[in-house]
């Protein structure tokens, strides 16, 4: 079940095909679709509805089975696990962040990220401490003893965010994460989770609409009809900060390395003093993370 | 996954009240009627256990005296007096009659007393005589209460009046009470002088009843010898048999109305948290830890619900004799194991269905709400 040749990816996704149903009924909703995403790497898939972004997220997911091909977990092809196998798979190397925040009602913010803990097997006395401790690294030590409904749509989805951490996962699943959170917010929660996956070496895989986010990845790949049918891989301008496509950005080559900008203004500016963007990228990176 | 019941079950109150609420009346019906039977069982012996006989001499093969009689001749206690670690004997006469007083009449066990006899006379006098002369008669106080009835009133019993000269307590149950005349009046009612109905026998100092009893099972011919202890638990199983029916479809129904309410909130409690489940299948709860939270909500709404009934049920044991009812309610030990294990069984039963619903969830409804 390991391959040792693909220890340095997190997750492997060979010539994945999923259909449903079988004769005139039978439909493909994901086909042939390869990837391979790096530890600390963000990839947003974005598509029109009905393009299999969710039969896809729920296979790498292992929520569903693909039809054909092969779906490998840092070295174990989940895809070819017995059932039984799964749920530990799911629990300890997985993160699941959802568009309606699936918390439960019933639990507090604190009792919401332990109990996912305590299915791993943890006591219930470290698995609250390690939720008090996440919950407040991402500044919701005042609502630990809050009910997901005296939480606001952004702190919800952090206790979400909290909830995907805290069995260490090697890669965390967001489906639609800003849909029901406005552009602020939306994107604090965005920025907030590029900086765990790049602080903590997670990787990332989105699925959503909006494409305000895209920004935020480091790879934006197109789904329709259940294919691939573009990858774009994102870059920042040095000099005005803006997210572009590299494959269309005007770039500049600077001692050896290319950079990537919105427009030539930007690369003349850049070429006339480019010691000076790198310094300026730098320290806003910093700030960032 | 415990907590996560707990809360759960605390979430909605409305749920959690008719939920318990429901179980807990179904369980009192199930608790009260058993208290009754207890209250009624304990009632009816009460008479044989306070009789301050050791052993119960009666006819070959009679065994109890609800619905029974038994005919003794005389001289057995005479015989019986000479089986070895018998102190002292006593005859009594027995009939089930009614004590009328004016339009009332009350179903009573009628006992002739010798006498200034020690054995079989009544315990517990509220007031007048203790045991009654020529032409009286000892009736319990509630069914004088209610019949109004003083002391120097008269009563018909076995078709003849008697001045009531004392009041008992302790003699009446919800289905029939105890009065004492002597016994002479009571042969010359009968018009027979030489027999008797049953021989209480009060053992020797340091002999054992059973022992004593089997003695004279074997010396004495054509007579039933029981210790106190046996011939009350025959009496028992009597009220018992005749009352197996009626306890059986009380406890059915009381047992399925419980079921019922509960199967029907634990399941929509489970149905509304469909999502909640799925979404705990996908993060990696494996179905025996959900299956846990479903069997656990289920069994602490059963507990509440049986605390709750054995809560009312002990209110009523002091509440109906407020009220000055013959009816006395004994929750015991044996009915509380019953109801308890009626409980759980109805909490496992209560959980099969949401537990079946839980394990055809599919995980990947979690994305897009599907």
């Amino acid at each position: 079940m390991t391959n040792s040749s693909s220890q340095d990816e997190t997750l492997q996704i060979a010539h994945v095909t999923k259909r449903y149903g079988s004769g005139s009924t039978e439909v493909t909703a994901v086909h042939d679709v390869s990837l391979t995403v790096s530890p600390g790497e963000i990839i947003l898939i974005m598509g029109p509805s009905g393009s299999g972004k969710t039969t896809l997220l729920s296979m790498l997911g292992a929520l569903l089975k693909p039809t054909e091909g092969a779906i490998q977990l840092n070295g174990t092809i989940i895809s070819a696990l017995a059932e039984n196998r799964l749920p530990d798979i799911r629990l300890k190397q997985f993160g699941f962040i959802f568009q309606d925040f699936n918390l439960l009602s019933a639990l507090t913010a604190l009792e919401n990220v332990a109990i996912v803990s305590e299915l791993a097997g943890f006591k219930s006395g470290e698995a609250r401490r390690k939720a008090a401790s996440l919950l407040t690294e991402l500044g919701l030590g005042e609502r630990l003893n809050f009910l997901p409904e005296k939480l606001s749509g952004g702190e919800k989805q952090r206790v979400a965010i909290a909830r995907a951490l805290i069995n260490d996962p090697a890669l965390i699943l967001a489906d639609e994460p800003t849909a029901n959170l406005d552009s602020k917010i939306g994107h604090e929660i965005m920025r907030l989770l590029r900086r765990i996956a790049k602080e903590q070496g997670r990787s990332v895989v989105i699925v959503s609409h909006d494409q305000r986010i895209k920004d935020i990845a480091d790879r934006v790949l197109w789904l329709e009809d259940g294919e691939f049918k573009e990858t774009v891989t994102m870059a920042i301008d040095p000099v005005c900060g803006m997210s572009v496509e590299r494959e269309k950005a005007v770039s500049a080559e600077w001692e050896g390395e290319i950079f990537y900008f919105c427009a030539r203004g930007c690369r003349d500016e850049f070429l006339n003093d480019p010691q000076k963007f790198l310094l300026t990228a730098s320290q806003e990176s910093s700030k960032k993370i | 996954m415990i907590r996560l019941a707990f809360r759960n079950l605390f979430q909605n109150k409305v749920r959690l009240v008719i939920s318990v609420g429901g179980v807990a009346l179904a369980l009192l019906l199930i608790l009260s009627l058993d208290a009754i039977f207890t209250g009624v069982e304990r009632q009816v012996t009460a008479y044989i256990e306070y009789s301050g006989a050791d052993i119960w001499v009666s006819q070959a093969d009679v065994r109890n005296m609800h619905m029974a009689s038994s005919s003794l001749p005389d001289s057995v206690a005479r015989k019986v007096k000479f089986v070895p670690g018998v102190a002292s004997v006593s005859p009594i006469l027995y009939l089930t009659n009614n004590v009328v007083a004016g339009d009332e009449r009350n179903l009573a066990y009628i006992i002739g007393l010798p006498e200034n006899t020690e054995l079989g006379g009544p315990w517990d006098i509220s007031s007048g005589r203790s045991l009654p002369a020529e032409g009286e008669a000892i009736i319990n106080r509630g069914v004088a209460e209610k019949s109004g009835i003083a002391l120097g009133d008269e009563v018909e019993i076995l078709g003849d009046e008697f001045k009531v000269t004392g009041f008992s307590e302790g003699t009446a149950s919800l289905v029939n009470s105890v009065a004492f005349i002597s016994m002479k009046d009571f042969e010359e009612m009968r018009g027979s002088y030489d027999t008797i109905s049953f021989l209480l026998v009060k053992v020797s100092d340091g002999e054992s009843p059973e022992a004593v009893a089997a003695r004279i099972q074997t010396q004495v011919r054509d007579v039933t010898a029981q210790t106190r202890n046996d011939f009350a638990a025959q009496e028992r199983q009597v009220i018992k048999d005749m009352s197996t029916d009626v306890i059986t479809i009380m406890n059915l129904i009381g047992f399925l109305i419980g079921l019922a309410v509960m199967a029907l909130t634990v399941y929509t409690s489970t149905l509304s948290r469909r999502r909640e489940y799925g979404m705990l299948k996908a993060l990696g709860a494996r179905n025996t830890d959900l299956y846990l939270t479903v069997l656990a909500q289920a069994i602490l709404s059963v507990i509440l619900g049986f605390l709750f009934g054995l809560a009312l049920t002990l209110l009523l044991t002091i509440v109906i004799p407020i009220f000055g009812s013959n009816l006395v309610l004994e929750v015991s030990r044996i009915s509380l194991l019953k109801v308890g294990s009626v409980s759980l069984v109805i909490a496992a039963i209560s959980a099969m269905l949401p537990i079946r619903q839980i394990a055809g969830l599919d995980p990947a409804m979690v994305f897009r709400g599907r």
